[in-house]
């Protein structure tokens, strides 16, 4: 039992986030209206697509939808009719002048009903302007507010445009990253801990550690050009977090071809060691900091996602953070056996 | 060894969606809010795992080799 316990543990929280991670549904949303382009002083149909929103179940009087264009500007719709189980026909009368000074105003949609909650899609129909009278009109703008929305009910990861399931992704490609980072970090203590006492244990652990590491950078990679492929359209692209973290991948593979290349144990030992100091000195601020310094098309990027914002909520850290446990385990379970490996190598050559 | 099974990785996690372009319609991946997007990240996930093992495997058969011929 000694000296296993984790290794279960990894895969028992595995296995917990591949079940949960799979079975917790999406919240609804909308996916798309149509037609995007309408005319004030027109009545007009807006039919809007949505996903999980089981409407079927929903009675008509119950479903309730707004055109918002800020907190003040709100036209409610004139009439709700459910066409579909994710589709709906939304009437809307829309008056004569637009509430601001434009030539054309962009509004979001809202669907707001009891259990499904509200949802949203922003900056979605766009209103072109009929009338030159700004004071006429007016009422219809401001008579309605959203008043209570309601909340989703049941547990639920958040519904995001062009993300749709893959936000499950969260739980994988993102895991893979935090704990390749995880794993180098244990590696430079053992590097640091090898210079100080010159014990060869040390730096096999240091090296499996990267190894492993390493592998878990190539996959990030690897996942995240399949998931790129079917969100932007390109393996890759020139962003700036996705050059970073291949900068870093080619750091650590130079890490790799600089300890294949020196013979004499000792030497190789030592050069690595540092050599691994700096590395991961360097790919701190590589991943870290220069992609939020700048725009990047990355989900999680800009401002500071370190606080979640709207890709990350509780029910999906009660399965993110598990994620990255179990792949970490397991990274240490696999860099165990490289361990054992070359102590058992090291022996073998001694005699 | 090590770079030729990361070679075969890379080919696989390249191909993987052109292999599926194909099966079920042209958009095989975007289907079903894209969640074969996500069954793919775990299969190459997977299939980097075993590689790691083959490549574990391979080293470890060399030394019982080694021992056998010894004695």
């Amino acid at each position: 039992m000694k000296g296993i316990w984790w290794k279960g543990l990894g895969v028992l929280l595995m296995l917990y986030v591949i079940i949960v991670g799979f079975l917790m549904p999406l919240r609804p949303g909308i996916t798309t209206a149509f037609p995007q382009n309408i005319k004030s002083g027109e009545t007009s149909v807006i039919t809007a697509s949505t996903y999980n929103a089981r409407l079927e179940t929903l009675s008509a009087s119950d479903l309730r939808a707004w055109l918002v264009r800020d907190t003040t500007y709100i036209l409610q719709a004139q009439s709700v009719k459910i066409s579909g189980d994710q589709s709906v026909d939304v009437t809307f009368d829309v008056p004569e002048n637009l509430p601001v000074d434009e030539e054309v105003l962009d509004f979001s949609l809202v669907l707001d009903a009891p259990e499904m909650g509200s949802i949203v899609l922003p900056y979605s129909i766009f209103i072109a302007k009929k009338g030159s009278d700004l004071s006429s009109g007016m009422t219809a703008w401001t008579s309605d507010s959203l008043g209570k929305l309601n909340k989703h009910k049941g547990l639920a990861i958040p519904f995001r445009n062009l993300l749709f399931e893959t936000l499950r992704n969260t739980y994988f490609h993102v895991s893979l990253w935090f704990s390749m980072f995880i794993l180098f970090l244990i590696s430079v203590i053992y590097s640091i801990k090898f210079l100080r006492k010159r014990e060869p244990y040390f730096d096999n652990v240091a090296s499996s550690l990267v190894e492993v590491g390493t592998l878990f950078g190539i996959l990030g990679l690897a996942t995240g050009a399949l998931w790129a492929k079917n969100t932007w359209g390109t393996y890759w692209t020139t962003d700036v977090k996705l050059n970073m973290a291949a900068v870093s991948m080619m750091i650590y593979a130079a890490y790799l071809v600089l300890r294949s290349s020196i013979k004499d144990g000792d030497k190789k030992a030592i050069i690595s060691s540092s050599y691994n100091i700096f590395a991961f000195f360097i790919i701190v601020p590589l991943i870290f900091v220069i992609p939020r310094l700048t725009d990047s098309l990355h989900p999680g990027n800009g401002g500071n996602p370190g606080f979640g914002g709207e890709d990350m909520d509780n029910t999906m850290r009660m399965v993110f953070y598990p994620a990255i446990i179990a792949f970490t385990l397991i990274g240490l379970w696999m860099s165990n056996l490289m361990i054992r490996y070359k102590k058992l190598r090291n022996r073998i050559d001694e005699i | 060894m090590k770079y030729k099974l990361l070679l075969v990785l890379a080919i696989i996690s390249m191909s993987i969606n052109t292999a599926f372009a194909h099966g079920d319609g042209p958009d095989f991946f975007r289907s079903i809010g894209k969640i074969y997007v996500v069954v793919g990240v775990m299969v190459i996930t997977f299939i980097g795992i075993t590689c790691f093992l083959i490549y574990i495997d391979r080293k470890i058969k060399k030394i019982e080799n080694e021992i056998s011929s010894h004695n």
